[in-house]
């Protein structure tokens, strides 16, 4: 027997061979069967799709309450800065508003500098 | 109209599709079957085999992590359905391909030279290993050439070729001179 015997052959054990409808009742029997796990899946999809949404919008919610809360304390915040704009004191000027801003300068107006004790000792009362 | 992957299909059908899942049966409906073959041998267990693994496949369709390669996932499931099913029944004594009550089956005489045929060839057949059944069932019964099969159940092209010429050639042994008597 040649090759193309044989492959002519074989072919009888297609079972369309003798029923050339065969293959699409196998699909069709298949896809009845197949019809609840079908439509299972397609449930599951949709749910899933549900599921994300809903998911976004719990954690999204949360998120934008708490953005919303910042933003409105900022814009009191600029408001009153804008109906009272009196300089601020810083502690720094209270405390140092009384000192010479430069006691080196102060000291050398003083004529301190020709001795050196003096000098020390102005400055050092100067700071205290 | 652009012909969609296995993967694309896979995708669709894991999301109920069943365009899709229809769309992979009529793929591999004639692969399933001729693995299915190979195994058990007779048409009936065949037949159940396949169709059982289209089921199993699209319940587990979720493990079949690379969608391109479907077809050897599913010819998997038919191999192991197969054997589990020799293994779980005793097999059945009527194993003739359906009875020929459709008006469009042959006559009735060229009918028993057709099953005399099929007696032989799956005499023939059962002298091979499953694998060499497999291989030449599905390159001359399915069609698929050297490559698709070396892909689809993942042997090396040149081991299913050697497979093939080795079968080839006991079946033509086996077959010789068949043609004359009849």
């Amino acid at each position: 027997m040649k090759d193309n015997d044989r492959v002519t052959a074989l072919e009888v054990l297609d079972p369309a061979h003798e029923h050339p409808g065969y293959w699409s009742r196998f699909r069709a029997r298949i896809l009845e069967n197949a019809a609840f796990e079908l439509a299972r899946r397609r449930e599951a999809a949709r749910e899933s799709v549900a599921a994300i949404l809903s998911g976004w919008s719990r954690s999204l919610i949360p998120v934008a309450a708490a953005a919303a809360l910042i933003a409105s304390i900022m814009i009191l915040n600029e408001t009153q800065q804008q109906a009272d704009p009196a300089p601020r004191l810083v502690l720094e000027d209270m405390l140092g508003g009384t000192r010479n801003a430069n006691p080196l300068q102060a000291g050398l107006a003083a004529g301190v500098q020709s001795n050196t004790a003096a000098f020390i000792a102005f400055v050092e009362e100067d700071a205290r | 109209m652009r012909q969609r992957s296995d993967a694309e299909l896979v995708t669709q059908a894991r999301c109920g599709d069943r365009e899709a899942f229809g769309e992979l049966v009529r793929r591999y409906q004639r692969a399933a079957y001729s693995v299915a073959l190979s195994v058990t041998g007779k048409h009936q267990d065949a037949e159940d085999a396949a169709q059982e693994s289209f089921m199993v496949a699209l319940q587990r369709l979720d493990d079949c992590r690379n969608a391109d390669r479907f077809a050897g996932w599913l010819l998997a499931i038919v191999r192991n359905r197969s054997r589990n099913l020799i293994r779980r029944e005793s097999l059945r004594s009527g194993d003739e391909i359906p009875a020929s009550a459709s008006s469009s089956g042959p006559a009735p005489d060229r009918m028993a030279d057709i099953s005399a045929l099929r007696g032989r060839l799956k005499e023939a057949l059962s002298t091979l290993t499953e694998v060499q059944r497999e291989i030449v069932l599905l390159h001359d019964l399915e069609g698929w050439k050297h490559d698709e099969i070396s892909e689809r159940i993942g042997i090396p092209s040149g081991t299913v070729r050697s497979h093939l010429h080795f079968a080839r050639k006991a079946l033509r042994a086996r077959l010789a001179g068949w043609k004359d008597h009849t």
